[in-house]
């Protein structure tokens, strides 16, 4: 049963393209799918916002200045993740794990926030159920919410399982955590500053 | 990404800040809030090109990986567009 | 790539020594394969007695149901649900992607196994997860979805409308978590074909059945994201009293509508090209021709895909969506008609002139080819937007859409069974059975589903529980006996491969490696194949797969892998 994936190890990672690696083509693959996941999520509530009454007014009652914050740690959440990958690339596994580990706070920071402002909000009253502009605000940011939880976990199991830790594993870990940033800088205009 | 060829991650990481610092800046400029939506829009974008040129090495993939990354967002221009008679125009 | 120069000495075969948990814990892409059909028969079987029971409820309103006793709309609304939801999501994909697609992408590239083999082992088990959970929402309280495999909401989005709770969350999971496991398999294919080719495996040598798989994944991949979010938002509206789909808070129902069916007709086609691809490979084999217009036939596939992605509100030209939508919707869907049907001229070409062997495989490539004809013939009255205001909802759509999936799941499916029976299990099917069993169920498939053609230009609709409500319907009654009747006779048809499979397992020969002459990689391989596929060296690929009847060879068939040099073997 483990002879498919030795067969591999022997041959190298498979390649689809010379010096583009299988998984990194398979991880693209499932950005793809993401894409589209959060892009109907994105245009519905785009679209919604357009068309309808009240987005900005209800959107005035969210708190900026913790979702700044939040928006600040992510991207430097970002970057210490791609010097993660560096590090790892150059046999640094101090460093690599120095720079997982930022990674791993910062999510965790995000997730932190997040909890802290969910309970503001539904302590002034305001839950999914207040109105078209709260239902997509916590469907948006709580689907985000979790994929943020799902990379804490990728790259904390990558910081604790050094044997399981190859530079092009902190890449793709890396991509993906990328891609969550990527979504939550479109996020944070969309909810926060419209 | 080794060497010489890698980006400069903290540069990129300045204008990430920059950008993002500029966006809540501005809702302080004229021009009501039609301006503002577009600036900061703007600035998401552009943050977002600097993440994925960058820190995803698309400026140093193949072009498959250039398409990977940009058809689902035609494609969900696309839906985009088709919801906007229903969902905007008869509002 | 470098996989010809490993060099592999231990190829384990499979047999009575495996034991059951290394069985049932496979990464063997074999072995998953078999996982997804059997998964897909189980649930194949219930589809199937689902609509049995449907047509007998249609036939006779006023009796009993044969073990559900006397059936409700409520109870038939959610007959109706689950035979939709299960044929399409539970039967179909597992099939004809899950199953073919694993057995055969790797093998026909000459790969030893999918590029992702553990995640192949786990994209079956979440399959295995969201069939569990899926027969768990017909035992909660308040039963199984009963809003349409389509969902529409408010009847969805309202526990209090549909009087169904746990039943619609339940299947909202099992739902989510089926497309979780395509995910993964679309990913593990994409990848797969574009890695793991043989030597000299090029693009354009590739199979015709990988290309369609390819594309169907892709389809898949792209599609299924705006559905994801759009059930998210239905299981918010459900449990946390959200406003997505309710006008009375701001939201609204046709955004669920254009949502799904964003992915919807994409995922036609997620079902219908694999079951194309199937057929592609057999009509050469069966013809001793080659594939007419190889190319041509690739660039129309890859057309079509692209433009499944913009026909979307097809479905919704009733719908009360913006008219001005119907105009371009209708002029993409009869667009998108003509790759299909240059596809189909190219299969007709195919056969003209060729050689024709009529073994159950071919019988089940015809009959694909013929009722697919008829299917697509009516799917453009159903594109045009004016001929839609009167055809829509009504039993001309149950018969288009009956007639285009059943093409795919049915006769694409049992083609394939019969194909590569001998390369999956080892042994033949008997041939006199399997003719049986194809025409068996050709004439009942059309003496259940032609009729009502003729039924839904009546006014017939969809989905009502009891036609004699309805005085127009009442003359035409019969047709609805005539229909059951022949359900009845589709189902019972199926004992025929019951009985074929049962014989070949328990009596049948040993199948040789190439019981059919085919030039593709599957067949160098031994039947079944051993672990990792190839014994010493991946095969090395000289040619393209459809060389059959070559003037300057002496035998119709020229193996993909075969030296340069003339004679066949």
């Amino acid at each position: 049963m483990a002879l498919a994936s030795e067969v591999h190890a022997l041959a190298g990672e498979p390649e689809v393209l010379p010096g583009l690696r299988a998984g990194k083509v398979a991880v693209w693959w499932f950005l793809a799918s993401e894409t589209m996941v959060f892009g109907g999520l994105i245009a519905s509530a785009l679209v919604v916002r357009l068309g309808g009454e009240g987005w900005h007014e209800a959107s005035a009652h969210l708190g900026v200045t913790l979702a700044a914050v939040n928006t600040l740690i992510l991207l430097t959440s970002s970057l210490t993740v791609v010097q993660a990958f560096a590090a790892a690339a150059r046999g640094d596994r101090a460093s690599t794990s120095l720079s997982l580990a930022l990674t791993v706070a910062g999510g965790l920071a995000f997730l932190a926030l997040k909890a802290v402002e969910y309970t503001t909000e539904v302590r002034a009253g305001y839950t999914p159920a207040s109105g078209i502009f709260w239902s997509f605000y916590y469907a948006m940011t709580g689907l985000h919410a979790l994929h943020v939880a799902a990379g804490v976990v990728v790259n904390a199991v990558l910081l604790v399982a050094g044997r399981l830790r190859t530079p092009q594993r902190v890449e793709l870990a890396g991509l993906y955590w990328h891609f969550v940033d990527v979504v939550w800088i479109f996020l944070f205009p969309l909810l926060y500053l419209s | 990404m080794t060497g010489s060829r890698a980006p400069n991650y903290v540069a990129i990481w300045v204008w990430l800040v920059a950008l993002a610092l500029a966006s809540l800046a501005a809702g302080l400029l004229p021009g009501g809030r039609t301006v503002t939506v577009a600036v900061v829009f703007a600035a998401a974008t552009v943050k977002a090109l600097l993440v994925a040129l960058n820190y995803m090495h698309l400026r140093f993939e193949p072009r498959l990986v250039h398409a990977l990354a940009l058809v689902p967002l035609l494609v969900v221009a696309v839906l985009a567009v088709a919801l906007v008679p229903d969902l905007v125009l008869r509002r | 790539m470098g996989q010809g120069a490993v060099v592999v000495t231990t190829a384990r075969a499979h047999g009575p020594a495996q034991s059951w948990v290394s069985r049932v814990f496979s990464t063997d892409h074999k072995t998953i394969g078999k996982q997804y059909l059997a998964l897909g028969v189980f649930w194949a079987v219930v589809g199937g007695l689902l609509a049995g029971a449907m047509r007998w409820q249609l036939a006779w309103p006023d009796g009993r149901v044969p073990g559900l006793g006397e059936i409700g709309p409520d109870t038939y609304n959610m007959l109706v649900t689950m035979h939709g939801t299960i044929m399409v999501f539970f039967v179909a994909m597992p099939i004809l992607l899950g199953a073919f697609g694993n057995f055969l992408i790797p093998l026909m590239i000459g790969a030893r196994d999918m590029a992702f083999p553990r995640l192949n082992m786990l994209s079956v088990w979440t399959f295995a997860l969201a069939s569990l959970v899926l027969l768990a929402s017909f035992f909660v309280p308040g039963g199984a979805a009963s809003a349409g495999w389509t969902a529409y909401p408010p009847l969805s989005a309202r526990p209090d409308y549909s009087g169904v709770e746990w039943g619609l969350n339940l299947w909202i999971l099992a739902l989510a978590l089926e497309f979780a496991s395509f995910l993964m398999g679309g990913v593990n294919y994409l990848t797969t074909a574009m890695a793991l080719r043989a030597p000299g495996m090029t693009f354009f040598r590739l199979p015709m059945l990988v290309w369609q798989q390819l594309t169907a994944a892709t389809l898949f991949l792209l599609s299924v994201g705006p559905l994801i979010a759009g059930a998210v938002m239905l299981l918010l509206d459900r449990t946390l009293g959200t406003g997505f789909y309710a006008p009375e808070l701001g939201g609204d129902p046709l955004l669920w509508q254009h949502l799904f069916w964003f992915f919807g007709h994409p995922e036609v086609y997620v079902i219908f090209l694999p079951a194309l691809g199937i057929v592609l490979e057999i009509l050469p084999v069966f013809s001793r021709k080659p594939l007419f217009a190889y190319r041509w036939i690739v660039w129309a596939t890859v057309t079509a895909g692209a433009l499944s992605f913009v026909v979307w509100a097809h479905h919704m030209f009733q719908s009360g969506m913006d008219p001005r939508l119907a105009m371009p919707f209708s002029v993409t869907t009869i667009l998108i008609s003509v790759p299909f049907a240059f596809i189909v001229f190219c299969m007709i070409a195919t056969l003209w002139g060729g050689a024709l062997r009529f073994d159950p495989p071919m019988l089940w490539a015809l009959g694909f080819l013929t009722m697919f004809i008829v299917g697509g013939l009516t799917g453009i009255f159903n594109g045009s937007a004016p001929a839609d205001i009167y055809l829509r909802n009504t039993y001309f759509v149950v018969a288009h859409f009956h007639y285009t999936l059943f093409s795919a799941v049915v006769f694409g499916g049992f083609a394939g069974l019969y194909f590569w029976f001998p390369k999956m299990f080892g042994r033949l099917l008997p041939a006199r059975l399997g003719t049986l069993h194809f025409w068996l169920t050709l004439v009942a498939f059309n003496v259940t589903f032609f009729p009502m053609h003729h039924l839904g230009l009546a006014g017939m609709v969809r989905r009502i529980a009891n036609p004699l409500q309805y005085d127009l319907l009442v003359p035409y009654q019969w047709v609805n006996v005539v229909a059951t009747l022949g359900a009845l006779g589709l189902l019972g048809a199926q004992v025929a491969f019951v009985a074929a499979v049962v014989q070949a397992l328990i009596t049948g020969r040993r199948a040789p490696a190439n019981p059919w002459e085919a030039n593709t990689l599957e067949w160098a391989a031994p039947s079944p194949p051993l672990h990792l596929n190839w014994g010493a060296r991946v095969p090395i690929v000289h040619r393209g797969p459809y060389e059959y009847s070559r003037p300057d060879q002496p035998t119709d068939w020229l193996p993909q892998h075969a030296a340069a040099a003339p004679a066949g073997r």
